[in-house]
């Protein structure tokens, strides 16, 4: 199995406002994969699918080698899943869903469990219902770990939480990886957050998957250059253009957001006739702005 | 797994199930309250007939608390599940069919606990009445009819509130419709077939529901506690 997650051409349509068109997306065994998006681009909903909580129209998914959904129930008792929104029941104590959750699950380790209460601070005899949002969160990571998953997935894990809850969140999630070769699906739109602890990257804007590739290519691909002398953009290119701007008002000189760029490229300026005059790092934040923007067509050219 | 879905749906349903409890239990009492031979009077023809008729007063409300706490189980069943909009019970690595099961036979257990008050309560009615002769009490066939009653109530009631919203407004318009097309459509065929004039097809449809072996027969049969 190299692949713990794997989408084929999957589409879904939501009524005529929404639809996942022709997804193919993989995730490779034992990677921390990222996965950015706006609000709204389809992140849940890809989750979802995988999750065998939703039927695609079209495509084949399977989920640590086996198909769904034909596997569910199999592939569940493997996996731990931290739903967008907390999923457990606020009449309960953190005892209580603790106890009727493990029930479930066959690899529940009770001592782990006991041990992740105590880590993240949290009271086996409140109320869920009166927990923070924090504590909250904190106790939706701690059901997803104790059952020892192979596979994590995580919608929108920290999304309101206050940094120290992040952080202890996180750490618990990264301690968890490093000790046991699992795979970790993390879905956010908090891109320094991911910038940490993901080694690849899924971006997702409007039902499409716009780019998948490692992280490292992600941070360092990305590039602002500033370019003279552009007459006409050459149709092949060893880079891909996201997007251009005039600069300065003149109508040669361009600044070029490029992706997949390496520094040997530098020469091929001179082989089009035009001057290349510098190249600007894109810290993740600004790479995934210009990504997006790049996927809507009409946003190439910028002026 | 059932004991742990038994447990959530007693954290649910603990509070209003005890007046439910309480009622079922109540209600046989109240049933033969001021009936029976007084002490040291011979029973009589007209004193079985007060008792068969003092009783029979009570009738509705055996099944008509059977339906509600059917009812209110079934409902109490999902609820929490709707709030959270499934994803807990959807992210479980068991089928969907074996959860809905599972949480279906929690329900039906916590049923156990009215149908065993009206039980006890049918046993300590029956036997603070001196029956005259000829009259039987059923306290064990009460308690059965009350248990198939409610389990009846709570079983539709399950199966309509799994689904979403708008398949219960599905299945509730369609029963309605069915019992409106049915009545006009009685009419306009009276129109052309005389014979339909004592013939009402909604009528029949209800009547074919709740006459044996229709499903809902248990509400309409005997459920006197005190028979001939």
């Amino acid at each position: 199995m190299n692949n713990a997650i794997e989408l084929s051409n999957v589409s879904w349509r939501a009524g005529r406002s929404f639809e996942l068109q022709d997804l193919s997306l993989r995730v490779p065994a034992g990677s921390i994969y990222g996965f950015l998006g706006p609000n709204g681009s389809g992140k849940t909903t890809t989750i979802r699918m995988f999750m065998g909580m939703m039927k695609p129209d079209r495509g084949d998914i399977s989920v640590l080698g086996m198909a769904v959904p034909r596997d569910m129930p199999r592939i569940l008792a493997r996996v731990g899943y931290v739903p967008e929104r907390p999923h457990v029941y606020a009449a309960l104590t953190v005892g209580e869903q603790v106890k009727y959750h493990s029930s479930f699950f066959d690899l529940w380790d009770p001592g782990w469990a006991q041990e992740l209460i105590e880590r993240l601070g949290l009271d086996s005899d409140r109320k869920i219902s009166r927990m923070s949002k924090g504590e909250t969160g904190k106790l939706m990571v701690l059901l997803a770990l104790a059952q020892r998953p192979d596979l994590l997935v995580l919608d929108e894990p920290t999304d309101g939480l206050d940094p120290v809850v992040r952080r202890d969140v996180l750490t618990a999630i990264l301690d968890y990886v490093g000790e046991r070769t699992a795979t970790v699906f993390i879905s956010s739109h908090l891109v320094h957050e991911l910038e940490r602890i993901c080694d690849w990257v899924g971006v997702m804007d409007d039902g499409r998957l716009v780019a998948e590739l490692p992280m490292t290519q992600f941070k360092n691909g990305i590039k602002r250059i500033r370019v003279d002398d552009v007459d006409e953009v050459p149709v092949q290119m060893p880079f891909t253009l996201l997007s251009r701007e005039r600069r300065n008002g003149s109508s040669n000189a361009e600044t070029w957001i490029v992706r997949g760029w390496q520094d040997p490229m530098r020469q091929y300026f001179d082989s089009v006739g035009m001057t290349l005059r510098d190249v600007v790092d894109l810290d993740l934040e600004d790479g995934f702005v210009e990504l997006l923007r790049s996927s809507r067509p009409q946003n190439l050219y910028r002026s | 797994m059932f004991r742990s879905l038994l447990y959530l749906h007693w954290k649910q349903i603990n509070l209003p199930l005890i007046p439910f409890v309480l009622a079922a239990y109540a209600l046989p009492l109240l049933s033969v309250q001021g009936l029976g031979t007084p002490p040291g009077m011979e029973s009589s023809t007209l004193e079985a007939y007060r008792i068969v008729a003092g009783a029979e007063i009570w009738l509705p409300a055996f099944p008509l608390l059977a339906a509600v706490i059917g009812v209110t189980l079934a409902l109490s069943a999902w609820n929490w599940d709707h709030q959270l909009g499934h994803v807990h019970a959807l992210s479980l690595p068991i089928p969907r069919w074996r959860y809905a099961l599972l949480k279906m036979g929690g329900g039906a257990t916590l049923a156990l606990l009215p149908v065993a008050g009206l039980w006890i309560g049918a046993h300590v009615a029956t036997a603070s009445v001196d029956l005259p002769t000829g009259l039987n009490a059923y306290p064990n066939h009460l308690a059965l009819r009350f248990l198939a009653a409610t389990l009846v109530a709570y079983g539709v009631l399950f199966a309509m509130a799994a689904g979403t919203v708008r398949t219960t407004v599905w299945i509730v318009s369609g029963v309605l419709g069915f019992l409106i097309l049915g009545t006009v459509l009685t009419d306009f065929l009276v129109g052309y077939f005389p014979v339909f004039y004592r013939v009402n097809l909604a009528e029949l449809a209800l009547e074919a529901l709740t006459r044996a072996p229709g499903p809902f027969q248990v509400f309409t049969g005997n459920w006197m506690l005190i028979d001939v």
